[in-house]
């Protein structure tokens, strides 16, 4: 079953439009990357599905449901979560209070927090190493797992990365990446924006966005072929 | 970084100062696998003082429980309190509770008031009102005060939601002149020029007892603020004040929480209000003006934001420099450069806000946080109180 249905999207910022009518699906259990350069779009269109952003027309199917214009808190409970472009955590929080305030929908229930908390610490070894240091200490490497696992929290069907890879080395950017494949085993669907094409090694599949518009969609090994990568680069 | 962390283990706040060291790092973050144990259990600077040490630390204790319990009575003690000394200790009190509430707003939710007298005043009038002519009780004054000012500020927190920053705080000061010259200029609420009479409660008529009545509220607000930012809703304040857009993404409920900040404030505001009006007896609207609002703006953030004992020591420094008119202290200056009392305040503030602002961001609870923690049983620690907040690492820059 699709677990999201992204159809007919049109996004602008003030009189700009952004997106151009973007249709796609992601499927219940699979790792989805969204590939583009920069300024296709891709930002814009994640933060619509979060629903920080409202669409000019086009609807967002989660679940089956149409989100309408449901507020961001609504689509947290609802299952999506989003991990920020330029990781945005909270630098004067400690790595726990930042993970806590993830699990914000959630936080009537502390024994959901805490078996989360102890999942995320589980996925990022390294955070409990460091789970009373102010966020704004850590390392970007750091601070990017900090993000994901705070999106983690809320117990997401659905999570949006946006550009994990942002700013970090190959080597970190790889560890970020593995780790979506346990969110996935552990029933998770991700969504991974990005313009590394390195990432396409760990998705199922891959959505390749061009000027506000959806170019190409490919599943499995498919996408890896290198003449494929060429054509999306460009020379 | 992990070389220039590893240096001094334990240091409280070395972390912040160590950010700078932090962002470049992230393309060798790989390698920084180890972590640093001896941070986590010294960051807190828990240990067991010596003998000599509890005795220090219990000494001061006594010293400072003397200075706010036992001098203003004249009980146990060599000086002669007499009432203008007790006029000063209890306006530091009320001002100290004001203090508390503006700093909810410009601290805890980043929104700057220059229309806070009107909070106070509306919160002093109406508990005059309630006792004088309605001839109710004022515990039943302070508790409308309270009410009035949380849904003044409500209504205030609902513009906030839409104007920001700079223009929230002109939408603010536009509010308080709004206030001041009408609200306060009706003689049906405010008595007029002559004021409008608020009697002190049976039992708190003295000046000594009323003191520790207004001791017991401060006692309260410190209480509640306390709670305030222990709890959840604390924890979800800092984060929108750190980043609205990426808390909201998490189901952090920008509206509500912004609403609670300013009904809190709003709440303190009206509660120092009524004591203010039943420590004068008779409360005049001529207090309420602008500049009463920019004392209280600049002893909150020169006393530091976010931190609760500075903020009460510098309300009180404050109150000082605006009460002491008649007593040596205040007329210093007024003897010296001929600067009269009640303009000290505001050309004493600026100076201390120049300083604050350039040298000393935590303020005067900066100043003292060495002493607090010494107090509180941990180590000494020149470096305790210095601002813990770093910078994003925003590495799009």
């Amino acid at each position: 079953m699709a677990l999201l249905h992204v159809e007919g999207l049109v996004v602008g910022y003030g009189q700009f439009p952004v997106l151009h009518g973007v249709d796609f699906t992601v499927q219940e259990g699979e790792v989805c990357v969204l590939l583009g350069l920069n300024g296709a779009g891709k930002t814009t269109t994640v933060s619509t599905i979060a629903g920080l952003l409202r669409p000019q027309s086009g609807r967002v199917h989660f679940a089956g449901r149409d989100l309408g214009h449901k507020s961001p808190s609504a689509r947290v409970s609802a299952g999506i979560s989003l991990c920020p472009e330029g990781r945005r955590v909270f630098p004067g929080l400690t790595v726990r209070q930042n993970l806590k305030l993830g699990a914000w929908t959630r936080r009537k229930s502390s024994a959901v927090v805490r078996d989360q908390m102890s999942l995320v610490l589980d996925y990022f070894p390294r955070l409990s190493e460091r789970s009373g240091q102010l966020a704004g200490t850590l390392s970007g490497g750091e601070q990017q797992m900090l993000a994901v696992g705070r999106a983690l929290m809320s117990r997401p069907k659905l999570l949006l990365i946006d550009e994990a890879s942002l700013g970090l080395s190959p080597t970190v950017a790889r560890v970020v990446w593995e780790v979506t494949s346990r969110i996935k085993a552990d029933g998770t669907t991700v969504l991974m924006v990005e313009q590394n094409a390195g990432a396409l090694p760990f998705a199922d599949r891959a959505l390749i966005m061009e000027k506000g518009t959806l170019v190409y969609t490919g599943v499995g090994d498919e996408v890896q072929q290198v003449n494929l990568r060429e054509a999306y680069l460009g020379a | 970084m992990s070389t220039t962390l590893r240096r001094k283990p334990g240091k409280r706040g070395h972390a912040a100062s160590e950010a700078s060291t932090v962002e470049p790092r992230d393309a060798d973050g790989a390698d920084d696998t180890k972590a640093l144990p001896a941070v986590a259990a010294a960051e807190n600077g828990w240990f067991r003082p010596s003998a000599g040490g509890w005795f220090a630390r219990a000494a001061a204790w006594v010293l400072l429980l003397w200075l706010i319990l036992a001098v203003p009575a004249n009980v146990l003690s060599p000086f002669d309190f007499g009432v203008s000394d007790i006029n000063l200790a209890i306006a530091a009190v009320i001002f100290a509770i004001i203090g508390l509430s503006l700093n909810v707003l410009i601290g805890y939710a980043g929104q700057l008031s220059l229309g806070h007298q009107a909070f106070v005043g509306i919160g002093a009038f109406a508990s005059a009102y309630v006792v004088t002519n309605l001839g109710l009780g004022f515990w039943f004054g302070v508790v409308v005060a309270a009410g009035f000012g949380a849904v003044q500020a409500l209504a205030l927190g609902a513009v906030s939601l839409r104007v920001t920053g700079l223009y929230f705080a002109l939408v603010s000061l536009a509010y308080g002149t709004f206030a001041e010259n009408s609200l306060f200029a009706v003689s049906e609420i405010t008595g007029g020029e002559g004021g409008k009479p608020a009697d002190r409660p049976a039992g708190f008529a003295e000046d000594q007892m009323y003191y520790f009545l207004c001791l017991a509220f401060l006692v309260l607000v410190l209480w509640l603020d306390w709670r305030l930012t222990r709890s959840k809703g604390g924890r979800a304040l800092q984060a929108l004040r750190e980043n609205p857009r990426v808390a909201a993404s998490y189901g952090i409920d920008v509206r509500r929480y912004t609403l609670l900040a300013f009904v809190v404030s709003g709440t303190f505001a009206g509660i120092g209000g009524a004591l203010m009006a039943h420590h004068q007896q008779i409360i005049v609207p001529g207090i309420f003006d602008f500049q009463l609002a920019l004392i209280f703006v600049v002893m909150t953030v020169v006393g530091g934001l976010r931190n609760r004992i500075g903020v009460v020591i510098g309300s009180a420094f404050f109150a000082g420099l605006g009460e002491g008119g008649g007593s040596e202290g205040g007329g210093f200056l007024e003897r010296t450069i001929g600067l009269p009392a009640e303009f000290t305040g505001i050309v004493i503030g600026p100076f201390l806000l120049l300083i604050v602002i350039t040298l000393l961001p935590g303020g005067i609870g900066q100043l003292i946080g060495p002493v607090k923690d010494w107090m509180l049983g941990k180590r000494f620690d020149r470096n305790a109180g210095k601002l813990k907040e770093v910078e994003v690492s925003d590495v799009r820059a």
